[in-house]
């Protein structure tokens, strides 16, 4: 959720470079609707997306059987830290061309690492976009 | 002498093992190599994907609904999932048991799924939403609405996975190659490809998880 709400902040950049911007869900519509149009996570704190209603600026897709995800590689259907977890979160860039380019696989390692991985798509996606 | 040669010859022919019946998918799901613990979250992923779409379209409803008694709590939990998906409406009791009783929170989980995808029991749905493990209420709250609406979400997922997977294409997304292309739904249910708009300009995808 923090890195759908850091491309937000950086909508701009992207709308610049005429990219589009996706964000897949291994959910029914539902599910993946509530994500987009809720802030559960983040709202309600004192934390820099506390006070908005919707966080989420990439299109959001649903993937319903989890298939799209099983073809990027993603997909793990597996317990994790208590929860129950259909992907290991994964970002891809694609050029011009439609090659795949970059592939980021956030670490959550520190509290703000969601910025330098937002941070290396955006640069990522001016290259693609060359 | 000929009854002897008769004898061996039937001993020759005679299949020296005997050829495996080929396991249910719920079967398949119980000796995955690496069932879905922690542990195991980086291995295996291939075969559970594969796995979990065999019980979701193969499985039948009666192994289905057996498997709700299993004592592994993984097959109890697809079994419910896929109960869920399958619209089982038979299953609802069953379901609101192991949301209430069963003693491992992922069944519960997917149990509280597979109620909501059903649209029944929704009074058992509050209750989850006040389950001691934070796992829990936190799917009730987010699959609580999907009762009163009037959009079939079991039907989606099992038109999902009817589509099958086909498991050379799994992870094949790769740095240097062309962009496989997949299907997804538009929040308002419709169609979307990836090939609409690959190669026409650049493009960030990310898949996410509800929380990461």
């Amino acid at each position: 959720m923090h890195q759908q709400a850091q491309l937000r902040l950086k909508k701009d950049a992207v709308e610049k470079l005429g990219a589009e911007a996706y964000v897949v869900m291994a959910l029914d519509t539902y599910r993946t609707k509530v994500f987009k149009e809720e802030n559960w996570l983040l709202g309600g704190g004192t934390g820099p997306f506390g006070k908005e209603t919707s966080i989420v600026y990439a299109t959001p897709l649903s993937d319903p059987a989890g298939r799209a995800s099983a073809i990027y590689g993603v997909s793990r259907r597996a317990l994790r830290w208590g929860s129950w977890v259909e992907n290991y979160p994964h970002w891809f860039v694609i050029d011009r061309k439609g090659i795949i380019t970059y592939v980021l696989k956030p670490t959550f390692g520190t509290p703000t690492a969601y910025q330098d991985d937002v941070d290396n798509v955006i640069k990522e996606l001016e290259k693609a976009a060359r | 002498m000929k009854r002897t040669v008769l004898i061996a010859c039937l001993l020759l022919l005679a299949p020296t093992t005997q050829s495996a019946e080929p396991l249910s998918p719920i079967e398949s799901y119980r000796k995955l190599d690496f069932p879905p613990q922690d542990e195991n979250f980086e291995k295996g992923w291939k075969d559970r994907v594969a796995a979990d779409y065999d019980v979701i379209n193969l499985a039948d409803l009666t192994s289905l609904r057996a498997a709700l008694k299993d004592g592994d709590p993984f097959v109890r939990s697809i079994a419910a999932y896929a109960l869920g998906v399958r619209s089982d409406k038979a299953s609802a009791d069953a379901l609101a048991e192991l949301v209430k009783n069963d003693k491992e929170y992922v069944v519960r989980i997917r149990a509280v799924e597979a109620l909501a995808l059903l649209k029944m029991k929704p009074e058992v749905i509050e209750s989850a939403k006040k389950d001691h493990d934070p796992g829990v209420p936190f799917v009730a709250k987010l699959v609580a609405g999907q009762v009163n609406s009037e959009i079939d979400y079991a039907a989606q997922i099992r038109h999902a996975y009817a589509a099958g997977i086909d498991r050379e294409a799994m992870g094949s997304a790769v740095v240097g190659k062309p962009a496989p292309d997949f299907t997804a739904l538009t929040l308002d249910g419709k169609p979307f490809q990836l090939s609409s708009v690959l190669g026409k300009k650049p493009i960030a995808i990310y898949f996410a998880a509800f929380d990461g």
